[in-house]
Parts: structure tokens; C-alpha cells; sequence
């Protein structure tokens, strides 16, 4: 992630070298997120990180183990398949949702009637994600004699419970992530709307069409929301838990299919009584995210624009 | 600019003329047709889009109408028996009437959305126009922050608060967001700060601005989009965040809406199904509102203000 | 430079800070609730106030609300904080809690977690408070203690047991069985019988593999057990393996729907349920579920016993302690704390609000006292398990620590049964193997 740092820094050079001593500005800006970061964050932070090399099980204190929680996921074939079953899960539905979210903000861009009505109906769904009732809604619309099978049915398709069989109950869960893309959809919107105007007028002027001005000014202006919700989703999605724990009714059923990785270590942690273990799995989580996000800055400086 | 009853409007009202000039007006009047069926398409599309998008919502109003035993019993869209009784029962099915939990979400979420405002974009600030030392590491941990999943951080968390004594407070849920331990919000805004010209705050600076007033004049209200982002995102979530507000607050006096709805259901012997969608219905309209009207400030960036 | 000195300055001091906290973190992660029992903390004198926490859903929180406040009427010096959610969030706020320190003074326990708790010192010995347990049902006494310990009071009794639906059989012209004496083999026929008679989407009965409650049973009228009253796993492989063989054989003969839908039906609990929703004949509930079970279904659903019960060695039914009371080994206040807990088994006042919410009364005295403001539902519970009183041979052995995977592996391995991925032989192995994995820590 430096790359980006440095790029700004880079080509900003020559106007910055009035700025030498924007250290101490800086410290004045960062003063309430260092103290956050000191006195809030670090603290249960660095706490995990310790109890991942001990046996604690929250009821007594825990005792140093090293590197068995480690050693020991190694060895745990339901960690595996919680690893597959996330892979397989973010990898398809951020993809998706990101291209719904973008493809709704262009589309919603333009200036139409009831705009504001559609933007928030759009976003509606993101508001109810995590709710009970979505389990029983997926039912109703996934299930074996759900809204699904009964129009497949019309067309002579016999479908099956999509939401309780396990070779299509993760299908279920990414069309609800994907369902969900209201909040990158607002995140391009507003993107869109940065766009400087006198960009797009001076264009006209030199006689560019629309479709020009698409990919030689949106597209371009935009990357640096596309890469923030394509960073942001992807860490979103690794850690899912809510729509996985309400729809299969906490377990990551049927039959470890919908198992995702923050589920299982929820489980771990708290019904297994098993918290070290879960620090652990967190850790291991994080290096996982953590290498996913550098790759993704250093593949920025390809594609990401910044006009500053 | 759209309207449908435009072209043939414009038709009828035409005096007779000459044929040149009524084969260019048939030309307009055809490009008007055409673009008010395409709109039409659009309307059409969007709207048919947001039924399956609404569908949800439908069919939770559909089922917090229904007499609780009917709910599963006949879980279609179209309730054939309607009772409004969800709603005065769960109202007061708990141990307070629900106007309780709603007020006390209410500050917790207005607390979180000045305290991310505020601290976000200080911070934000600072990562995206100021030059100092280890800027790259401190992005990355900031970055870091957010990568752990809750689960194993929540623990030493509540030990900490425990130790401050703001258990069953409503600090340990609005500090950490005085404090800008959301690093989601710094990164989106350091992101849109970036997509603000350079030039801007050069020229301030020669009219001999301070950074602390570049920041308050120039980019706070050109960011007002990622500001508006930022407010409703952290409303919503800090509206439906269950598992903080279960741990944090412990007294039946302070609970939140989302620990209120979750105590309707009981997986080990009766739930209120009935109440639950009707009371999640209720707390529904507070978010709804807030984004029907907040979304407008999502699109008045530096395309809408003075500055071109 | 001066910048860069102060910099380091306060990043040092920072970086001291956010050692502090790890430190402050730490020390206290369980230190609280050393093993130990009631000793380790200085009892202080009422004016006091307790906390008292619970799971469920809105009318227990009403109902448990009026009895603290009919407590508070009588007690005037101690107050009682409620402190109540969802079974979930229970158990994940009670271990962290505990984790802090602040464990609740009186908390609702249950069978999977006690053992747990217990041996790893959060719960007082009740023993030494001053409780009367004379009025309670000696067979269930047990069932909250660890190593004659005892650490959790039962708040009343459940039965595993099949509901039927009247309405269901009659449609199909299948007559109820007799619960006395009816074997496997004519719950599989009733089952097929009444898919049969009653046509396209509904069933005979919906499948049991889920709760390791039923497998119990099976175990029981074997001459076995599941748990051991040493804790170890007490079931044979042979009869987990008849146990999904059982209901794999409902599924072919169509007594029981396809995998997909019991799936969907076992995660739309008893008001979704088959018999909840009036397409199935039979299913497996605790008794204390029939009330939730008539009112979705708008009839009058039957409560009856096992099959097997005559088939084999003994019977197998049981009584399960609903759920216990607990203190904390930490509290301050340990006589208040008795003395509600007291209260809760038994005063009138309490029995009269709670009723059969916690289960039928522990205490044999209040199921007389409530009997006459019993639902139709809740007086066929507690004449169905007056009944069973002179059947049930013995207690179940509370289950072992670990024992809170057992619902997570039964859900596991059902599942592939009925989609049919691994044989019933196969489950058997995997069963044994993984609880086995679990218990051992």
C-alpha cells in the first residue's frame, strides 16, 4: 500500500517543498485517531494476539501454549473447508456485487424522475441484511416450495430446496451479498458526483462524445472508488458472519456448505468455549486479508488514477 | 425533462406549415418519441428491479399484518386475515414500551455519526494532503485495524470497559467513534479527499490559508459527499450493530433496538414472530427516512458548488 | 528536527499507553473467577443489589419482570437487575462476562453448558446456601450436580417426547397409536401410513435426527445411555447407526419428507414446523413445546411417548431439567442471591406467574399450586409426565464439559445421512469420533 503514498508523493514533489514541517500538522489531525488507536484499538488488539498462543477457554485464565493453535489448524479438516467455502464466496459475490452496485449508480446517475425514490428503494435491501426475518424470507424464496421453484415450475423446471441443500446453499447466501449492494452503489454515487464538472464541459468543447467522455473522464476519475470499494468489500466479505449465521441458523449448515471462515471462529470462540483457538484463527484471518489488500495496492498503481 | 405527454403535446399544438419545416419537426418530434419510450423502458425496468428488491419489505409488512399462528401457515404476499395487533402488542411486549429502545439507539447513533464526522475526516485529512514521517506505516495500520473480525477483540474489549466502569454506559459504543477507530470512514474519505484538485488548496494557500482552514473551507464542503456517505453509513450501522450494544449494555433500561427485536425470538421454545416484524417494520422508518433524505447530499459534491 | 524529537516523544508515550491497556487486558482475562468456590470473596451485607440473567423471548421477560418485582415487594432491601436476551447471545454475553469478571449473580444455566461452568469454578456450591431443596423432585436433584456437588438447581422439568396432530391423522383415516406399547417398526408404518392416506404435501412424521435427545432414548430402552455418569459417551455404535438407519427408512417409504425440506422444516422451529403447520403427522418436540405448537396450529396437538418403550431392555424416556439457576462462586452478595433463588423454586407467587415457562415446577408442591391455571396445552404436559413418573428408570448423568458440540455434530452428521453422502454405518463412526474428539477437550 505504500505505492500509493509514494505516488502522491512523487508527483506532488515540487509543491510540497514549501511543506517541510507538516509533521506537527499532522500529529494536531491524527491527535484523536492516534489516541483511538493507543487507547482503544491497540490494547484488545495486541490482547488477541496474545491469547492466540494460549488455551483459554474464558472461564478460567488462560495458559501459554505456543504455537499449538496454530499447529492445530493445520490439522482441523472443518478449518479447511470453512477456508473453501469462503474463497469460493468471496471471490464470486464481490465481483458481482460490486458490477450490480456500479452498473445501478450509473444508471441512477443520470437525472431522472424519482430518482430519490429508487436510489433508497435500491438501498432498502442493505438495510434489512442482517435481520432475523432474512432467514425466514430466504425460505420463503429459496425453499423447496419457495417463490423460486414455483416460477421455475411455469417454465417445467423442477428445482430443489436451494436454500437447505448443500451443494446450493452457498449460491444462496452470495446472491444475498449480492443482493445487498446498496452500500458500494451510494459509495459510486457519490463518487460520480465528485467527478469536477469543468472536466466533462471542456471535453464537450473539444468536441468528445458521451461515450468518450465515459472512458476518458468516469472511468478514470472513478478508480480510486473502485478500488476503495473492491478493497473495502473484499475485507467486508471475509469476514461476513451476520447473513451466514441468520440464514443457516447459526451452524453453517447444511452440512459445514455455508460455513464461513468468521462463523466458525464465532462458534470456536463462543459455543466451543474454545477462545484461543479463535485468536488464532483471527490472526491467521488477518495475514490472509492483510497479503489480500497489499496485492491489491500494488496492482493500483496500474489502474488507479488520482488527479492530485 | 422526460415527461411522456411532451411530444404529442407538441404535435397537436403545431400550426399547419411548410413541408421542409414539417419534415424537421416530424425529426424532433420522432427523437422526442423515441427518447420518452426509451425513458419509459428505463421506468419500466428500474421499477419492475425494485419489486424484487422490495419484495422483502413487502413481505414482512405482509406478515407483521398476519395473526401470529398465520405467519407460517400461509406465508404468501396476500394476507387473508389482517390483525394490527403485532404492533400495539409488540409495542409494549417488553419490559419498557418501545419508544425506549428506540431513543436510546437514537443517541447511541447520533453520538457514532458526530463522533465519525469529526474524527474521520481529521484524520482522513492528514493521510491525504499532509507530508510526514512513517505516513505509509501508520496507513497500514490503520488499515490493519479493521481486518480482525469483532469476535475475538470484543472480549478484551468488554474487559477494558469493564475496567473504566462504562459497562451499561453508552460510551464504550460512542467514544471508540470520537476517538476514529472506524477506519473504513478514514480510508473512504482520504479516497475523496484525493479526487479533490490539488489546485484548490494551492491557490488558498497563497491567499495564506492554514492547513486548519484548507480543511474546514475547501475540503469539508467539497467532500460533502463523502461526509453525506459517511453519516448515513455509520447511522445504518450503528442502527442494526447487534453484537456491541448485546455486550456492552446489560440493563433492560439501555437496550438498543437491535437487542430489543432479537428478545422476541427464542430458538429454544416460543417466539413472537408476529411482533418482530412489525416492531422491525417500526424501527425500519427512522433509517429509511434518514437515507430517503440524506441521499441528496450524497450528490451535491464539487459538481453541484460554486467552485468549477 | 524539533518536530521529529516531539514526535518520537509522544509516540513513545503512546506506544506506553497502548501497552498499559494490553496489560490491564490481560491480568484480568478469567482472573477473576479462579477455581475455588465461595470462599474467595468477602460476602457483603443488603442493602444490595443482584443481577439476575436469563434467555428466551418476550413473555418470559414480562413474566420473569413481574416475579422479580413480587421478590423486590418481599425484600425490600435487595434489587434485582434484569439482564435477558435471545438463547444465542446468552451464552456468548455469559462467557464474556464471566471472562471480565462481572459474571451475573444469579444466571440461568442449562444442561450443555453446566458441566462447564461448574468445573471451571464460576458456579457457587448451593449446598452451602440457604436453599430449600426438600420440595424438589429427588430424580432431578441429580441432574445439577458435578462430583455430588451441587452447582445448579433444576426450574423444572421437560420430556423428549412426538407430538402428534390430531387433524393430520384424521384426514389420512389413520388412528392415533397407543404410545404404551408401540414399537419402531409401527412408527415407521404410522408414518408411511398417514403420507399415504393424506396425499401430496403432507407427511406421516419429520425427522428426529437432529437432537441427540431422541438417539437418548433409543439408547436408554438399549440398556445404554448417551453420556456416562462418568462423562464419556455411553451409546453404542450399533444403535447410532439403527438411529439414522430409522430414518432413512421414513424417507424411502415416504413417512418423512425429502432432505431439502426436513432441512427447512427443522430450521422453522415448532411454529414452522410440520405439525406446527398442520402438513405432518408427527415430529419430535420438548413437552414444553406443545403450547407453541397448538397455538400455530390452531389444534389440539397430542403429546406421546417414544416408540420402543416396551421393546426392549427398560424404558427410555426421561425428564430433563428445563433449565437451572445458578450463582455465582463470585458474588458479593450470596444470601441475596439464595434467597432469590429460593424464592424462584419456591414461592407460589413465582410458580403462579412462571407456570410451565421454565418447565414443569421442580418443586412438586407448586405443580399442584399452578394446576388449576393451566392451558389446555400445559395440563397435558404435566398429566403426560405425571404418568411417565412411574416409568422413568433413572436419571440422565449430566453431560460432560465439551458437550455443547454434541447439537452442532448431530445436525452435521444427520445431514449427510439424509442426503444420503455417507451410510448410516458410516455416521455411526463419524458420530463417535467427532464427540468423542469434543469431550476430550
Amino acid at each position: 500500500m505504500s505505492s500509493v503514498i509514494q505516488e502522491v508523493a512523487s508527483t506532488r514533489r515540487a509543491a510540497s517543498e514549501r511543506r517541510k514541517g507538516d509533521g506537527r500538522m499532522a500529529a494536531l489531525f491524527l491527535a484523536p485517531w492516534f489516541a483511538g488507536l493507543f487507547l482503544i484499538t491497540a490494547g484488545p488488539m495486541a490482547a488477541s494476539l496474545y491469547l492466540s498462543f494460549t488455551d483459554y477457554d474464558l472461564l478460567t485464565a488462560p495458559a501459554w501454549v505456543g504455537f499449538d493453535n496454530y499447529v492445530r489448524m493445520f490439522e482441523d479438516p472443518r478449518l479447511l473447508t470453512s477456508l473453501q467455502v469462503t474463497f469460493t464466496y468471496v471471490f464470486v459475490s464481490v465481483p458481482l456485487q460490486l458490477a450490480a452496485a456500479l452498473a445501478l449508480a450509473l444508471v441512477l446517475d443520470k437525472g431522472m424522475r424519482g430518482l430519490a425514490l429508487y436510489r433508497s428503494v435500491y438501498y432498502l435491501p442493505s438495510l434489512l441484511g442482517g435481520s432475523v426475518a432474512i432467514a425466514i424470507l430466504w425460505r420463503q424464496i429459496f425453499g423447496a416450495d419457495g417463490l423460486v421453484n414455483q416460477v421455475l415450475a411455469l417454465v417445467g423446471i423442477e428445482g430443489t430446496g436451494w436454500v437447505s441443500h448443500p451443494d446450493h446453499a452457498l449460491n444462496t447466501l452470495i446472491i444475498l451479498n449480492v443482493w445487498t449492494f446498496g452500500a458500494p452503489m451510494v459509495i459510486f454515487l457519490a463518487g460520480l458526483r465528485q467527478i469536477p464538472r469543468m472536466y466533462y464541459e471542456a471535453a464537450s468543447i473539444d468536441g468528445a462524445g458521451p461515450i468518450r467522455q465515459f472512458w476518458s473522464i468516469t472511468v478514470p476519475m472513478l478508480t480510486p472508488i473502485v478500488f476503495f470499494n473492491l478493497v473495502l468489500q473484499l475485507i467486508n466479505a471475509f469476514q461476513n458472519f451476520t447473513q451466514a449465521f441468520v440464514v443457516s441458523g447459526g451452524n453453517g449448515g447444511p452440512a459445514d456448505s455455508t460455513l464461513l471462515y468468521t462463523l466458525y471462529l464465532y462458534r470456536k470462540g463462543f459455543a466451543d468455549l474454545d477462545m484461543g483457538y479463535a485468536s488464532a484463527m483471527a490472526w491467521f484471518l488477518l495475514l490472509i486479508i492483510g497479503g489480500m489488500t497489499l496485492v491489491n495496492f500494488l496492482a493500483s498503481k496500474y489502474w488507479v488514477h488520482y488527479d492530485d | 425533462m422526460t415527461d411522456l405527454a411532451t411530444p404529442s403535446k407538441v404535435t397537436f399544438a403545431e400550426p399547419p406549415s411548410s413541408p421542409d419545416r414539417r419534415v424537421r419537426r416530424t425529426g424532433t418530434a420522432a427523437r422526442r418519441v423515441r427518447s420518452a419510450v426509451t425513458s419509459a423502458l428505463k421506468h419500466a425496468g428500474l421499477v419492475l428491479f425494485g419489486f424484487v428488491m422490495l419484495y422483502p419489505l413487502l413481505w414482512m409488512l405482509a406478515s407483521s399484518i398476519k395473526p401470529n399462528a398465520l405467519i407460517f401457515r400461509e406465508p404468501g404476499l396476500i394476507p387473508s386475515d389482517v390483525d394490527l395487533s403485532n404492533y400495539t402488542d409488540g409495542w409494549s411486549a417488553l419490559l419498557h414500551p418501545f419508544s425506549r429502545y428506540l431513543i436510546n439507539s437514537a443517541i447511541v447513533v447520533l453520538g457514532c455519526v458526530l463522533g465519525n464526522l469529526v474524527s474521520c475526516s481529521l484524520a482522513a485529512y492528514a493521510f491525504a494532503r499532509l507530508r510526514f514521517r512513517g505516513r505509509n506505516f501508520w496507513f497500514a495500520i490503520m488499515l490493519m485495524t479493521i481486518m480482525l473480525p469483532i469476535h475475538v477483540i470484543i472480549v478484551p474489549q468488554y474487559v477494558m470497559f469493564s475496567r473504566l466502569e462504562w459497562i451499561n454506559t453508552f460510551l464504550p459504543l460512542i467514544v471508540p467513534k470520537l476517538l476514529a477507530t472506524d477506519a473504513f470512514f478514514i480510508f473512504l474519505m482520504v479516497q475523496f479527499f484525493r479526487g479533490i484538485p490539488r489546485e484548490l488548496d494551492e491557490a488558498a494557500r497563497i491567499d495564506g490559508a492554514g492547513h486548519v482552514r484548507i480543511y474546514w473551507q475547501i475540503m469539508m464542503p467539497l467532500a460533502l459527499p463523502a461526509l453525506a456517505t459517511t453519516a448515513i453509513f455509520t447511522f445504518i450501522w450503528a442502527w442494526n450493530d447487534f453484537f456491541s450494544q448485546l455486550i456492552f449494555l446489560t440493563k433492560p433500561d439501555m437496550y438498543t433496538v437491535p437487542i430489543a427485536l432479537r428478545t422476541f425470538v427464542d430458538s429454544t421454545g416460543e417466539s413472537s414472530w408476529g411482533a418482530l416484524f412489525a416492531m422491525s417494520i417500526v424501527s425500519l422508518i427512522p433509517v429509511f427516512l434518514v437515507f430517503l433524505f440524506g441521499q441528496k447530499y450524497l450528490v451535491k459534491g464539487i459538481a453541484t458548488t460554486g467552485i468549477k | 528536527m524539533r518536530t521529529s524529537i516531539t514526535q518520537r516523544g509522544r509516540r513513545g508515550a503512546a506506544v506506553a499507553a497502548g501497552a498499559a491497556a494490553t496489560a490491564l487486558i490481560l491480568s484480568a482475562c478469567g482472573g477473576d473467577s479462579g477455581v475455588g468456590g465461595t470462599g474467595d470473596v468477602e460476602a457483603q451485607e443488603c442493602p444490595c443489589e443482584i443481577r439476575f440473567s436469563w434467555w428466551g423471548s418476550d413473555e418470559r421477560h414480562a413474566a420473569t419482570q413481574e416475579i422479580i418485582d413480587a421478590f423486590e415487594a418481599e425484600n425490600p432491601d435487595i434489587t434485582v437487575v434484569p439482564d435477558f436476551t435471545d438463547w444465542d447471545g446468552y451464552w456468548n454475553k455469559l462467557s464474556t462476562t464471566v471472562a471480565a469478571g462481572d459474571t451475573p449473580d444469579v444466571m440461568t444455566q442449562e444442561e450443555r453448558y453446566v458441566s462447564d461452568y461448574a468445573t471451571r469454578g464460576v458456579l457457587a456450591d448451593l449446598g452451602e446456601l440457604d436453599i430449600d431443596t426438600t420440595k424438589i423432585d429427588q430424580s432431578i436433584l441429580a441432574g445439577g450436580q458435578i462430583d455430588g456437588t451441587q452447582y445448579a438447581l433444576p426450574t423444572g422439568i421437560n420430556a423428549y417426547a412426538i407430538v402428534a396432530n390430531p387433524a393430520v391423522f384424521e384426514e389420512a383415516g389413520v388412528e392415533i397409536p397407543d404410545d404404551t406399547s408401540w414399537t419402531w417398526e409401527e412408527y415407521v408404518d404410522v408414518a408411511n401410513k398417514v403420507s399415504e392416506g393424506a396425499g401430496e404435501g403432507v407427511w406421516g412424521t419429520q425427522d428426529y435426527g437432529f437432537n441427540e435427545a431422541g438417539l437418548n432414548i433409543l439408547a436408554r430402552q438399549k440398556g445404554e445411555s448417551l453420556w456416562t455418569p462418568e462423562g464419556e459417551l455411553g451409546v453404542s455404535e450399533e444403535t447410532v447407526a439403527e438411529f439414522f438407519q430409522t430414518s432413512l427408512d421414513l424417507m424411502s417409504g415416504g413417512g418423512q419428507p425429502d432432505a431439502t425440506r426436513t432441512i427447512e422444516y427443522q430450521h422453522a422451529g415448532p411454529e414452522g414446523s410440520l405439525v406446527g403447520t398442520n402438513v405432518g403427522g408427527m415430529a419430535s418436540f420438548w413437552s414444553n413445546q406443545l403450547g407453541a405448537l397448538s397455538e400455530a396450529s390452531g389444534e389440539d396437538i397430542q403429546l406421546l411417548r417414544y416408540p420402543g418403550e416396551t421393546e426392549f431392555e427398560r424404558t427410555g424416556m426421561y425428564y430433563k431439567p428445563a433449565m437451572f439457576y445458578s450463582v455465582s462462586a463470585t458474588t458479593e452478595y450470596p444470601d441475596a442471591a439464595a434467597k432469590f433463588v429460593d424464592f424462584l423454586l419456591n414461592s407460589e407467587e413465582a410458580a403462579r406467574i412462571n407456570l410451565t415457562d421454565r418447565g414443569l415446577p421442580a418443586n412438586t408442591d407448586m405443580r399442584e399450586v399452578i394446576a388449576d391455571d393451566l392451558t389446555d396445552a400445559d395440563k397435558q404436559v404435566a398429566d403426560f409426565m405425571a404418568d411417565l413418573g412411574d416409568e422413568i428408570v433413572d436419571a440422565s448423568p449430566v453431560p460432560p464439559n465439551g458437550s455443547a458440540e454434541m447439537q452442532d455434530i448431530m445436525e452435521r452428521v444427520n445431514t449427510e445421512v439424509i442426503f444420503e453422502r455417507i451410510t448410516p454405518e458410516e455416521a455411526a463412526t463419524m458420530f463417535m469420533e467427532e464427540v468423542n474428539a469434543a469431550i476430550a477437550g
